[in-house]
C-alpha cells in the first residue's frame, strides 16, 4: 500500500502544494477564466459588457486582417528561429572554452539581451533611418548601394528582414549562453573518447555534442518560437504594421482591438485563439523533448 | 525602550500617517492628464491655479496615454474618480456618449468666455446639446514655408501659396534647387500626421473625411478625389522626398527644421523646434489652403478638460475650467509660454505681438476642425485604419482613385456600423 494513499498524507501533500496552487489559481486560472468570459462579451470598458456568445470568435475567423497578421507572424517566426538557433549555437561552439578573449566575446554578444526590446527597437529604427541612419551611411561609404535604401515601412519583406537583424542582435546572446552552459556540461571524457576513436570535429559535433545538448536546443527553440509568435514591440515601433498592414503581427492586432479600438471582448477572443496556437507549438515541443529523453 | 512604549509609538505614528494624507486629500482636487501631451502647458496651468487657490490646490497625476481609458473605467467602477480629467480631445465623444462625464452645461450658461473657445474643442466637448468639457490646450496645423528655399528658387519669399495648384507650382521650382531639397512634405506612414496636415487640405476644399455615425456617408464632396489626385501628382512628379514613405511620426517634427523642405503642413509646436534646429533659417506660416484660392482649414488638436461622472467636486472643477478660459490665464500663461490661446479672441496679446509667427499660426484656431466620431482611432488614427491605407494607395500605387475611395468608404462604413 502506498504511503500516499492515506488521508493524512494526502492532506499533507496538498498543504505543501497549496501555495503553488493558490498562486496558479490567482494569477493564471482566474485571469484565464476572466478572459474567456470577456471574450464572450461586447465590452468597450466604458460601457457595460453585453453577452454575445461566440460572436467574437465567429468574427475572428472571418477577419481577413487577423489571418494576414497571423500569417505574417508565422513567416517571421519561421525566418528568425533558424537564425537564432544556428547563430547562437555557432557562437556558443566558438566561445565555449573559458579563455579571457572568449569570455569577453560572450559578454559582448550577451550585452544586448539585457536591453529592453522597446529601447533596442528604437535604436534600430534610427540606425535604419533612410536619411540619418548608420546602416545606409555604411553601405553607401562601402559602395554597396548607390542611393539610400528605405528599410522600414515600404516593402514588407525588406522591413521584415531589417527587424530580424535588429532582433537577432538583441536576443542571439540568450540562446548562446544556454548553449554554452549545455556544451560545457558534457563530460570532457566523452569528447576525448570520440577523439581517441578518430572522430573528426564535424563528427564530434553531430554525433556527440548535438545529441547531448538536444534538450537545450529544443528548449531554446521553444522560447524563440513563443517569443516570435508574441512579437509586438519591434513591429509597433519600427513599422507600425506598414506597409498596408503587411507587417502587423498578431499581438499588435490584439493590442489595437483591445485598447485603442476599445473592443475588449474581441481582443480577448483573438488572444485566446493565439494562445491555442502557441499551446499547439508547446505540445509539439514537449513531445519532441520526451522522445529525445527516451 | 520597553514593548509598551514601542507599541504606543507605532500606533501614534500610524495614526499620524493615516491622518495627514486624508486631510490633504480632502482639500485637494485630483486631476489626471494623459502623458504624451503638452505636459509643460498643463503643469503651468495647474501651477497658476494652485498659486491663486491655496485652499483647493490641484494634485496632477499623469497617466500613460494608452492606459487612460482602462484606468478611468476602473476608477468609475470603483467610485474613486479624479475631479478633473484631461482627455485627448478625440476621445471626448466616446466618453460623453457612454455617460461617463458630468454635464456642465448649466455652469457655463452665462459665461461669455466659452463663446470664443476653440470651435474644434467645443464641438467634441458637446454631446446631444450638452457641454462636457472645455479646451485644456490646443495644437493647430498650418502651412510652414521656407523663405530661403523660396528665394533660391526665384520665388517671392514673402508670398506663400494660396491654393493647392500654387503649392504644386512652387514645389516644382523648389525641388532640387539645392541638394536634397524637396518642394513639399507628406508623411507616408503616419495616420495622425496626415489627418493633422492632409485632412485640412480636404476640408478647406469642401470635402469631408470621417462619418459622424453609422448612418453618415464618409469621404463626401467632389473635392476629395481632386485633392487625392493632387497628392498623387505631387508624388509622381518627385516633388516629395521618397524617403517620406517610411515616416511613421517619429521624425515628423524634425523635417521642416532640416531646411530641406520648401513647404510643409505642420503644427504650432514646430516654430520653436525649427528655430532650435536651424537658427538661421527664415520661414513663414500661413493657413493650409484648398483647391481654390481663399479656401483654408486647420486641424484643431490637443486636449479637453472634463469632469468624470461621480466627482464630488464638480463646482471646484468648473472653477478651474473658467480659470483657464479667463483673459488673464489666456494671456499670462498660454500666450506667455508661446502656446496657443484656447480662445480665438485672445490672439491679439502682447506676447504674440512680439512673435509674429505665433500670431500667424494662431489664426488657425478659429477655423480649426476636429473630426467628430465615436471611433476616431479606428477610423483615422490607427496605423491599420482605412484613412492611412487609402492615402498610402493614393501616394504610392497606381490604383484608380475611385476604387481606392470606394474601398476606404466601405471600410469606414463597416467600422462606423459596428
Amino acid at each position: 500500500m502506498s504511503i500516499y494513499s492515506t488521508r493524512s498524507n494526502r492532506l499533507t501533500g496538498l498543504l505543501y502544494l497549496a501555495p503553488a496552487l493558490a498562486f496558479v489559481a490567482a494569477f493564471t486560472a482566474w485571469p484565464l477564466g476572466q478572459m474567456l468570459w470577456v471574450s464572450l462579451n461586447s465590452w468597450s470598458l466604458i460601457t457595460p459588457p453585453k453577452f454575445i456568445g461566440l460572436n467574437n470568435f465567429t468574427k475572428a475567423f472571418n477577419d481577413k486582417q487577423f489571418w494576414v497578421s497571423l500569417g505574417f507572424t508565422l513567416k517571421y517566426t519561421l525566418l528568425i528561429t533558424p537564425i537564432l538557433m544556428i547563430g547562437g549555437y555557432a557562437i556558443a561552439l566558438l566561445t565555449v572554452k573559458n579563455t579571457p578573449l572568449r569570455r569577453f566575446t560572450r559578454a559582448v554578444v550577451f550585452v544586448p539581451v539585457v536591453i529592453g526590446l522597446g529601447a533596442s527597437s528604437l535604436l534600430w529604427y534610427w540606425l535604419f533611418s533612410t536619411d540619418y541612419g548608420f546602416v545606409n551611411r555604411l553601405l553607401l561609404d562601402f559602395g554597396l548601394i548607390d542611393k539610400a535604401v528605405i528599410w522600414l515601412g515600404v516593402d514588407a519583406d525588406r522591413s521584415n528582414w531589417a527587424i530580424i537583424v535588429s532582433v537577432v542582435w538583441k536576443v542571439l546572446g540568450f540562446g548562446m549562453i544556454l548553449f554554452v552552459a549545455a556544451i560545457q556540461a558534457i563530460p570532457p571524457e566523452v569528447s576525448e573518447a570520440a577523439m581517441v576513436d578518430g572522430a573528426s570535429p564535424w563528427q564530434r559535433l553531430t554525433q556527440v555534442t548535438l545529441p547531448l545538448t538536444l534538450r537545450t536546443v529544443l528548449l531554446v527553440t521553444l522560447i524563440s518560437v513563443i517569443g516570435s509568435l508574441l512579437a509586438f514591440d519591434q513591429f509597433y515601433i519600427m513599422t507600425a504594421g506598414q506597409p498596408q498592414n503587411l507587417t502587423a503581427t498578431s499581438v499588435f492586432y490584439v493590442y489595437l482591438n483591445s485598447f485603442p479600438y476599445l473592443k475588449l471582448g474581441y481582443g480577448a477572443a483573438l488572444s485566446l485563439i493565439l494562445a491555442v496556437i502557441i499551446l499547439v507549438f508547446t505540445i509539439i515541443q514537449m513531445l519532441l523533448t520526451r522522445r529525445s529523453h527516451a | 525602550m520597553n514593548l509598551k512604549k514601542l507599541t504606543m509609538g507605532a500606533v501614534a505614528m500610524a495614526t499620524l500617517l493615516a491622518a495627514m494624507p486624508m486631510s490633504a486629500w480632502a482639500e485637494d482636487l485630483q486631476m489626471w492628464e494623459r502623458s504624451g501631451g503638452n505636459a509643460g502647458m498643463v503643469d503651468a496651468l495647474v501651477a497658476a491655479w494652485n498659486e491663486k487657490n491655496p485652499d483647493r490646490k490641484i494634485v496632477l497625476t499623469y497617466i500613460p496615454h494608452t492606459e487612460m481609458v482602462p484606468k478611468l473605467a476602473q476608477s468609475i467602477a470603483s467610485g474613486e474618480v479624479p475631479d478633473l480629467m484631461g482627455l485627448d480631445l478625440i476621445y471626448g465623444p466616446q466618453f460623453e456618449a457612454a455617460g461617463q462625464l458630468e454635464d456642465i452645461t448649466s455652469y457655463f450658461a452665462d459665461d461669455a468666455s466659452i463663446k470664443t473657445a476653440s470651435p474644434g474643442h467645443m464641438k467634441v466637448s458637446t454631446y446631444d446639446g450638452k457641454l462636457y468639457g472645455v479646451p485644456l490646450y490646443a495644437d493647430v496645423s498650418a502651412l510652414f514655408w521656407n523663405k530661403d528655399l523660396f528665394k533660391k528658387a526665384g520665388l517671392d519669399p514673402e508670398v506663400p501659396p494660396k491654393s493647392l495648384a500654387e503649392i504644386h507650382d512652387f514645389a516644382k521650382k523648389i525641388t532640387g534647387v539645392e541638394e536634397g531639397a524637396y518642394g513639399y512634405y507628406l508623411a507616408g506612414n503616419c495616420a495622425g500626421c496626415n489627418i493633422f496636415t492632409f485632412g485640412p487640405l480636404i476640408w478647406a476644399s469642401g470635402g469631408t473625411i470621417e462619418p459622424a455615425d453609422a448612418a453618415a456617408e464618409p469621404l463626401t464632396g467632389d473635392a476629395v478625389p481632386k485633392v487625392l489626385e493632387w497628392a498623387r501628382m505631387m508624388h509622381k512628379e518627385g516633388l516629395i522626398n521618397p524617403a517620406n514613405q517610411a515616416e511613421n511620426g517619429e521624425t515628423f517634427h524634425l523635417q521642416f527644421g532640416s531646411g530641406k523642405v520648401g513647404m510643409m503642413g505642420t503644427g504650432n509646436f514646430n516654430i520653436t523646434l525649427a528655430r532650435e534646429q536651424n537658427p538661421n533659417m527664415n520661414f513663414g506660416i500661413t493657413l493650409l489652403p484648398g483647391l481654390e484660392a481663399g479656401q483654408t482649414a486647420s486641424f484643431a488638436g490637443g486636449d479637453i478638460v472634463t469632469v468624470p461622472k461621480g466627482s464630488k467636486r464638480v463646482a471646484d472643477a468648473v472653477d478651474f475650467m473658467k480659470f483657464i478660459l479667463s483673459d488673464e490665464v489666456q494671456v499670462e500663461v498660454y500666450a506667455k509660454m508661446l502656446n496657443m490661446t484656447t480662445r480665438g479672441d485672445m490672439v491679439d496679446n502682447k506676447y504674440y505681438a512680439e512673435e509674429p509667427l505665433i500670431k500667424d499660426v494662431a489664426k488657425a484656431i478659429d477655423i480649426g476642425v476636429t473630426p467628430y466620431t465615436l471611433k476616431f482611432f479606428e477610423l483615422i488614427n490607427s496605423p491599420q485604419g482605412p484613412w492611412l491605407q487609402m492615402l498610402q494607395r493614393v501616394y504610392y500605387t497606381d490604383d484608380p482613385i475611385d476604387t481606392i475611395m470606394a474601398d476606404a468608404k466601405q471600410q469606414m462604413k463597416d467600422i462606423a456600423a459596428e
